[in-house]
């Protein structure tokens, strides 16, 4: 069976970028461990579909692979908001 | 093999619950809830309940981080400081391990997984799974129960929906007087990611795609994992998406605040008014046999009808509730 040294694979992945997400340091850190931890989810549940024989569940790993990045565009949007916001309030001072 | 996945996945689900509640900074318990959700969905994915994984995956990925950092910019960043008593400690650590203890008690009797005598699967399983082909004429007997058989409990969830969403509008849509506003917060509030090319591009050309996606996981419900509350998420995230772009004034330019509403009671109201519609006609409260002359068809019928409804009333929430935040953020 070629999945489950794939799925290894993807495991180990997983918990090195968890334990990036764990760790930090910094803020970005953690959006990039999260956003790999997305693509892995996305690869974890379309080799495990074919591995149980449904690949109509693939559906999921669609999803997943569709909408994972607008949670990353809603950080990026948080940020720049913030940074404006707090430059407004250091002129206003 | 399977099981020692699933068990590795929970121990890592555990190590991220814990550090969700260790960590103080609000930012990184925001980013560990996500990775905590699509955790949870490769678990129920394993345990091979699809539809709930993809319930999980729509709200986990799409909609839930986004409403988490909505109510993290009107908090601060930091967890507030809260000093408990050493008696309170005490007290706190012997609830939780009288309760852990028991919990553990009480799985020591729990039957094994998929064991067949289980007591879950002697009483109603068995007659659903044999009844949903003669009966209703689907492949998918999750759509089935939640749908027909069990239509009356999936009412109810729609209206829990639709009441958390007029309890959060209620509280944060409040309507304030209206401030003026000046040049830099305008342009804070209409930037948003406008004038970032590459995301632009790419996320516009998203949204048709996963709107398309929705629509699928809507009516192909019966056939594969999905169904109205999948569907209403994924579309909700689609115009969310719109929303981060173009800025949140454009997203209410697309979907006005009167439409929204008009979503949110209407999904409700359609899933209800079938329900009298197979009264009228003579049958149960919902019992979509009676919608057609054939009984399957009606069945058929009513499904679609009701998911629609679902659907309609998730996607109006959740962009309300998108919206409602967005725009106390911006105040």
């Amino acid at each position: 069976m070629i999945f489950y040294p794939v799925l290894f694979a993807l495991i180990a992945t997983m918990a090195l970028a968890l334990a990036r997400a764990l760790l930090g340091p910094s803020l970005y850190d953690r959006v990039l461990a999260v956003n790999m931890f997305g693509t892995k989810t996305v690869l974890f549940l379309a080799v495990t579909a074919f591995m149980l024989g449904r690949p109509d569940f693939l559906d999921l790993a669609l999803a997943y692979a569709a909408i994972n990045f607008i949670g990353v565009l809603a950080v990026l949007q948080f940020f720049q908001s913030r940074e404006i916001r707090q430059r407004y309030e250091r002129q206003g001072r | 093999m399977t099981l020692i996945f699933g068990v590795f996945l929970l121990i890592l689900l555990v190590i991220v619950a814990l550090a969700i509640v260790r960590s103080e900074d609000l930012f990184a318990a925001v980013m560990l809830s996500g990775i905590f959700s699509l955790l949870m969905a490769v678990n129920f994915f394993l345990l091979d309940a699809a539809d709930v994984a993809l319930t999980e995956a729509a709200v986990g990925a799409g909609v839930a981080t986004v409403l988490f950092l909505g109510a993290l910019a009107l908090t601060g960043k930091e967890e507030a400081r809260h000093t408990v008593s050493p008696g309170g400690r005490w007290l706190a650590l012997g609830v939780s391990f009288a309760t852990a203890s028991l919990l553990f008690y009480a799985s020591l009797e729990n039957p094994h997984i998929g064991d067949g005598s289980a007591p879950v699967h002697q009483h109603v399983a068995p007659w659903y799974l044999a009844n949903t082909l003669p009966l209703i004429d689907i492949p998918n007997v999750v759509t089935a129960v939640l749908g027909s058989f069990r239509g009356f409990d999936t009412l109810g969830e729609v209206f829990v929906v639709f009441t958390a969403g007029i309890g959060v509008m209620s509280i944060l849509g409040v309507r304030h007087s209206l401030v003026e506003l000046s040049g830099a917060e305008l342009d804070a509030r209409q930037r948003s990611l406008r004038h970032h090319l590459i995301p632009r591009i790419v996320g516009r050309g998203m949204v048709p795609l996963i709107m398309l996606f929705a629509l699928y996981v809507q009516f192909h419900g019966e056939y594969s994992p999905g169904g109205g509350f999948q569907a209403g998420a994924i579309a909700a995230a689609a115009i969310i998406l719109y929303s981060l772009l173009e800025g949140d004034d454009r997203g209410r330019e697309l979907l006005p605040e009167w439409l929204l509403r008009l979503m949110v009671a209407g999904g409700a109201l359609l899933y209800g008014g079938v329900g009298l519609a197979c009264v009228l006609l003579g049958g149960n409260f919902l019992d979509y046999s009676v919608l057609a002359t054939v009984p399957s068809a009606g069945q058929h019928l009513g499904l679609l009808l009701i998911e629609l409804g679902v659907g309609i009333t998730v996607t109006g929430v959740l962009i309300s509730v998108f919206h409602a935040f967005a725009r106390r953020a911006s105040r």
